[in-house]
């Protein structure tokens, strides 16, 4: 510790070097929270102020109207609205924890059984993050057919088990916080595959597990149906609330609205998760 | 199966039941990935028509490619945008990020405070919600051109160009300056990660390194470049390489779109799977090719 406030006195030795510093902090972080307030702020704008021109960045009469107004719209809906966000929660939940169940399994034996078919599935782990969906789409369409979970909600769910990034992030976690003397030790004292996994590895990553979490949670929550799910009542909320968004001028005040609550569930788990995340990521840059 | 005979029995037992813990996984893979891995790539070497019985494909060769290349009129310059852009985002976003990092690095009140605030972006940035800001009025309105009748009413956030208009300086200084300036949003909120990587980086320099570098005199210029840097090598490599997926996977850039536009609107799966085969085959030389000439140029010099 002693060392470390050394340097930090180094650091902070010139009052002006550290007002430019924490200048550049806090212009940066405008930055990156500025969206964010703007799509808050604009969500409470009459309409006559979110057609303004010049536009204008602040709401002078702020009102709830926006707001008020998603019951009506969403009202005269084929399927009654509560469908949808039970889909959206099944949907989330289901995905998340199979992702999570799934991923952490794989991770385990990717970091403690070392030889050749584990190296090799990690190195096609690796490739495969630098995949986009929309390779995949059409010949992933084709197998929902031939296994015949179109229109289910199958084919939000399954597809998850093919996540890589999940594996990724929990394998690097594992290789720093789990030290190989401990797996031996409780293999001497007796103890076999399964009790090992659940009392050893599960607790010792849980900030990977959160973390991984969190983005399967972005992840789930914004998935939509697409091409494979016809039935109305299968639909979960992005797709409903797409239609609100892409319904014109006159409606983006509530589309403003609709896009601040759907940003509140991320940003939440992010809240809960948030300290772990950023310990979880630092090892992702651990070489192995 | 060599390798487990050869093994003593325990060992072997563990091996069997590892790749039971695999199999959820493994089957998933093949299934969602792979096979249709496979599938995409034969689609882009043939083409690809559609009966009342499924899909029929007749082997065509190269002339997919062919035809991509030499007789689309948007796919060749979509993909020297990309790389354009690719080439002018990078470089800022890498120093950006380094410079945010080593401020954060060292210890002030708050710091945690920042350092969550920075990883924001990616949180929203992967989820729905960019659909929605992306496709909403907010980016939009900060990436849109001025003068667009279709902008101007969205409203631009912070209107940059007006700014400078009344300012008076010249419109040909002020448009690139504004196309920077509208940028800025884009790129900082790509450096969340890259942020976290070089964080980890820092703290893994040994302090005993420092300490060394300032009782032999070094100025801070000195101990940047010739601790810190060289110490950074690994986390570097990682950053390019995050950055260069990162991007090249992100829907958003010129490609990528006209692939989906061709998939989803012109509904010709061979073209779109050969421009997409062709794009990834590209970004994958580049990524070898940094690696190669980072660790010749620099990593070898450095160790």
């Amino acid at each position: 510790m002693k060392k470390r406030s050394a340097q930090y006195k180094r650091f902070t030795r010139s009052r002006f070097g550290n007002f430019v510093y924490f200048l550049f902090l806090i212009a940066a972080g405008l930055f990156t929270v500025l969206p964010l307030v703007y799509s808050v702020v604009t969500s409470f704008k009459p309409l006559d102020e979110l057609l303004a021109f010049p536009p204008r960045f602040f709401v002078v009469r702020p009102n709830w109207k926006n707001y008020t107004a998603l019951p009506d719209l969403l009202s005269n809906l084929e399927v009654p609205f509560i469908r949808y966000v039970f889909n959206q929660l099944f949907v989330t939940f289901a995905v998340v924890g199979l992702q999570l169940i799934v991923s952490v399994m794989a991770a385990f034996v990717l970091c403690q059984v070392k030889n050749k078919v584990t190296k090799a599935l990690f190195l096609i782990i690796q490739f495969a993050l630098l995949y986009n969906g929309t390779t995949l789409a059409v010949p992933q369409y084709l197998i929902y057919c031939n296994i015949g979970i179109i229109d289910t909600y199958w084919v939000y769910i399954l597809p998850g088990l093919a996540s890589t990034m999940g594996i990724f992030l929990i394998k690097q976690n594992m290789e720093a916080s789990i030290p190989p003397v401990l797996i031996e030790a409780a293999r001497i004292d007796g103890a076999g595959v399964w009790r090992i996994f659940t009392s050893i590895v599960l607790p010792l990553s849980k900030p990977a597990l959160l973390t991984w979490t969190l983005f399967s949670f972005q992840n789930a929550w914004a998935i939509q149906s697409g091409n494979s799910i016809f039935s109305e009542s299968l639909k979960t909320l992005p797709s409903v609330m797409g239609s609100i968004t892409s319904s014109g001028i006159s409606r983006s005040g509530s589309a403003m609205a609709v896009t601040v609550l759907m940003m509140i569930p991320p940003i939440l788990v992010y809240l809960i998760t948030q300290s772990n995340v950023l310990e979880t990521m630092s090892h992702a840059g651990i070489k192995d | 199966m060599k390798f487990l005979q050869r093994r003593p029995s325990v060992e072997r037992k563990k091996n069997r039941n590892g790749f039971l813990f695999c199999l959820p996984w493994c089957i998933g893979f093949l299934l969602f990935f792979f096979i249709p891995l496979i599938q995409s790539i034969a689609f882009s070497f043939s083409k690809v028509s559609v009966t009342t019985s499924g899909f029929e494909l007749d082997f065509v060769g190269l002339e997919n490619y062919y035809y991509i290349l030499f007789q689309s009129p948007e796919y060749v310059d979509n993909l020297l945008d990309t790389l354009t852009t690719f080439g002018q985002q990078i470089p800022i976003i890498f120093v950006l990020s380094l410079i945010i990092a080593m401020i954060l690095n060292s210890k002030f009140k708050g710091r945690t405070f920042f350092r969550s605030l920075y990883f924001i972006p990616v949180i929203i940035a992967t989820g729905v919600v960019m659909r929605y800001l992306s496709g909403s009025v907010a980016l939009q309105s900060m990436q849109g051109s001025a003068g667009d009748l279709e902008t101007a009413y969205t409203g631009t956030m912070v209107n940059f160009q007006q700014f400078f208009e009344q300012m008076g300086i010249p419109e040909s200084v002020s448009s690139m300056v504004f196309r920077y300036v509208n940028d800025i949003f884009n790129l900082i909120w790509q450096c969340g990660v890259h942020i976290i990587l070089f964080i980890s980086g820092l703290q893994a320099i040994p302090q005993s390194l420092y300490e060394v570098s300032k009782v032999e005199g070094a100025t801070k210029w000195e101990e940047f470049w010739f601790v810190t840097i060289p110490c950074l090598g690994n986390t570097i490599v990682l950053v390019i390489v995050y950055s260069v997926i990162e991007f090249c996977v992100s829907t958003g850039n010129a490609v990528i779109q006209q692939a989906y536009t061709v998939l989803q609107k012109q509904q010709i799966y061979h073209i779109s799977a050969a421009m997409l085969w062709l794009y990834f085959l590209i970004v994958a030389c580049m990524i070898g090719l940094i690696f190669y000439l980072f660790n010749r140029l620099c990593l070898k010099k450095w160790q």
